[in-house]
């Protein structure tokens, strides 16, 4: 037979006394059942619900009190909210969100415990076990790196201290006590605060300006990545140091699995004309997860990118497909350091895509089009396909003529991606889609282009109040130009701008527009 | 057995100056040389070469042709307003009436097609190509010649050394004929924009 897991997380006040109420009558609770005892079910966050199915557990439970019998008053409250989005990217996932359960008891109902716990069980086993498998060390996966080697690659040691760095790193000038060549140093010497290191390497937002300044050419953005995986390897990630308590590092190592089916698709409009023989590919990314993960924060909207982007591809008669069961293209793990996990997803969209036959991959997003055109081939594999990013399309086909854009009355400032920006060198590309648009006025942030500020974090690793303060900065810089608009090209600019202007103590001063280059193009566009 | 006569009459106009009777040479030469059937091309001489409105004649057809001047033609082609005016009345009720659309301003009593042949050429880097924008603007829009022929044309008359530079003028303008063609359609099925 085979061995269920599914996770009960029990809140220690009322429903801890009803299972207790059942142990005494020797009631025997399902094998399959691991219970986890928790002070409140409103302590237990996504990251950590999430954890268990990457883990491998077949089902979750979460089980409390009666809302309104919580002992700390909102926490069934937010156990309700954190197990809808769940069940959401449960079912994004394609696992299916009844894998995901919450329920509520008061002590002396244990009748009805007994009967939520069989009931879950049986639903369990009708829905198989989790086509998610734990990530295990194979022998396919790479050896470690050492310090040493990760030095010697970036030539870390041509480092001159001269601090150009420092003076120019966004962190620094947000008010952080940070400097990359100080931390250099002290990996060199390997004499430095291991916990001081650790956390250094951790908040480097990996923007590249410092790269982009230094005169020895030490690439510090790859630098960091690459020690970001030796000390991966060697301490293990501590999650619970990620922001977001490292779900989204968690969601994505789930994708590795191979036998998983994800359904990130269902949600599309019925307008989008799509063609699965066709030889061009979009790769959406990842947008619909953050949509629902941020539901209730900042009204993030990023999929509209990508029905925007398929219409886009429809109004010039391109009809694409997509992956059926697309994941991630391995972004943020890989600058998270999880390099092992990144080649997994890496080798499996790869397969995927090839297998299908496409010879062409658009994408709107800046961090899979990095990642899926360069860094594919950098970090050792050998893609049959061409990368596209959809600005480059769209300049090329609007280059032909015969459209216009309809006169928007508004005044707008342009967010650089890095991905695009710094690593791509792709600024001059969405500059000129900008300038096509009929606006009243568009004028540049002061630091803008190769300087342009970073939007405050990267691969969901290390944010903290000096995040925040540089992201205040560039929203100042934004509305300083004037403009009532900020365009955007990658997601997660938005999301974390977004977060920003949700400070409480700035409030409206901070409130701004934002959308993103996509979108407003297929908002105006038209045939002449 | 006698073949339908299919005679096309064709008026290319502008300035002096905007290589219009070069256009109308090429489009010529693609029809006899390229596509195998006759043509003939009268220009006009005088005081036009020296800036004033001047005028290339075609007639393209596939049986032989008596008489090679245009009586009323089936596309007019125009780059400047004067010419437009002097012409546009000679054009047929269905003939296509084709304008550089920022030196020519139709009077709006039958449709047309319009290319920014000129500012275009100026993003190329020379104006002069305007010409050959609206040569490969002209190919993509009416059935004249094929593209094949324009493009062996084109590579055949322009001066040695700018070959190249003039292809890539005249996949220009009929890139984007092709796309005004495709609005056109869209237009027909009343969504012009994404959603809309």
């Amino acid at each position: 037979m085979e061995n269920y897991k599914i996770i009960l997380f029990l809140c220690n006040w009322g429903p801890h006394a009803a299972y207790q109420g059942l142990q005494d009558n020797g009631y025997q609770i399902p094998s399959e059942i691991k219970m986890v005892s928790i002070p409140c079910t409103g302590r237990i966050s996504k990251a950590i619900l999430f954890k268990a199915f990457e883990m491998g557990a077949d089902g979750v439970a979460i089980v409390g009190c009666c809302s309104g019998a919580c002992r700390y008053g909102s926490g069934t409250d937010t156990a309700e909210n954190n197990t809808i989005d769940t069940r959401s990217i449960l079912e994004l996932l394609g696992m299916g969100q009844e894998r995901m359960r919450l329920a509520t008891f008061l002590p002396d109902e244990s009748t009805a415990l007994k009967d939520f716990l069989a009931d879950f069980c049986q639903q369990i086993k009708m829905l198989g076990k989790s086509p998610v498998s734990p990530v295990q060390p194979t022998s396919q996966d790479m050896p470690p790196e050492t310090v040493q080697q990760v030095l010697t690659r970036h030539d870390a040691y041509s480092c001159q201290d001269c601090g150009k760095c420092t003076a120019s790193c966004p962190l620094a000038l947000s008010g952080k006590s940070y400097s990359p060549r100080t931390l250099v140093n002290s990996i060199i010497q390997g004499n430095g605060n291991r916990e001081q290191i650790y956390k250094d390497l951790q908040a480097c937002l990996t923007c590249g300006i410092c790269f982009e300044r230094c005169p020895s050419d030490v690439n510090f953005p790859e630098f960091v990545r690459d020690m970001r995986g030796v000390l991966f390897q060697a301490d293990g990630m501590e999650s619970g140091r990620q922001p977001h308590g490292g779900f989204f590092q968690s969601l994505m190592r789930t994708m590795t699995s191979p036998a998983l089916k994800t359904s990130r698709w269902d949600w599309l409009p019925d307008d989008i004309r799509l063609d699965d023989q066709s030889p061009i590919l979009f790769f959406g990314g990842c947008a619909p997860y953050f949509d629902v993960f941020f539901r209730r924060h900042q009204k993030v909207q990023t999929r509209d990118i990508i029905a925007d982007s398929l219409r886009l591809l429809n109004f010039f008669d391109v009809q694409p497909r997509l992956l059926p069961s697309e994941r991630c293209c391995g972004h943020d793990l890989l600058w998270s350091g999880d390099r092992v996990n990144f080649m997994r997803l890496a080798k499996l969209n790869v397969e995927m895509i090839q297998d299908l036959g496409v010879k062409t991959v658009i994408t709107a997003c800046p961090e899979c089009y990095q990642t899926l055109s360069t860094q594919y081939v950098l970090q050792g594999l050998s893609p049959a396909f061409t990368v596209t990013h959809l600005y480059d399309f769209l300049e090329k086909e609007i280059d032909k003529g015969a459209v216009n854009f309809k006169q928007l009355d508004r005044k707008i400032t342009y967010q650089d991606a890095c991905r695009l920006n710094r690593m791509e060198n792709v600024r001059e590309l969405p500059r000129k889609l900008v300038r096509r648009l009929s606006v009243k006025n568009f004028s540049e942030m002061k630091d803008a282009g190769q300087s342009a500020l970073c939007c405050g974090n990267c691969a969901w690793t290390g944010c903290d109040a000096h995040s925040k303060a540089l992201q205040v900065k560039r929203i100042r810089q934004a509305k300083e130009t004037g403009s009532d608009l900020m365009v955007t090209s990658c997601p997660k600019c938005q999301i974390h701008l977004r977060c920003a202007m949700e400070d409480p103590f700035l409030g409206e001063e901070l409130k701004m527009e934002m959308v993103d280059l996509t979108t407003l193009i297929a908002k105006t566009i038209y045939y002449d | 057995m006698t073949k339908e006569i299919q005679k096309q009459e064709v008026i290319v106009t502008g300035f002096g100056g905007q290589g219009i009777v070069l256009a109308g040479k090429i489009l010529g030469m693609a029809a006899a040389l390229g596509d195998h059937k006759e043509s003939t091309l009268v220009q006009s001489y005088g005081p036009e070469s020296r800036g004033g409105a001047c005028c290339a004649q075609v007639i393209i057809s596939n049986r032989i042709i008596q008489y090679p001047y245009v009586k009323t033609a089936d596309a007019l082609i125009c780059m400047s307003q004067s010419a437009y005016e002097k012409y546009k009345d000679q054009l047929k009720p269905e003939g296509y009436l084709i304008t550089d659309r920022d030196l020519v301003t139709p009077d709006g009593c039958r449709e047309f097609f319009d290319i920014p042949a000129t500012r275009m050429a100026e993003e190329l880097g020379r104006k002069m190509m305007a010409n050959i924008i609206m040569l490969g603007f002209v190919t993509a829009i009416t059935a004249l010649v094929s593209k094949a022929a324009a493009q062996e044309a084109v590579q055949s008359s322009v001066p040695k050394g700018t070959e190249e530079m003039n292809l890539k003028a005249f996949t220009k303008g009929f890139e984007y004929g092709v796309s005004k063609l495709k609005g056109k359609e869209k237009k027909a099925t009343g969504q012009i924009g994404v959603t809309s």
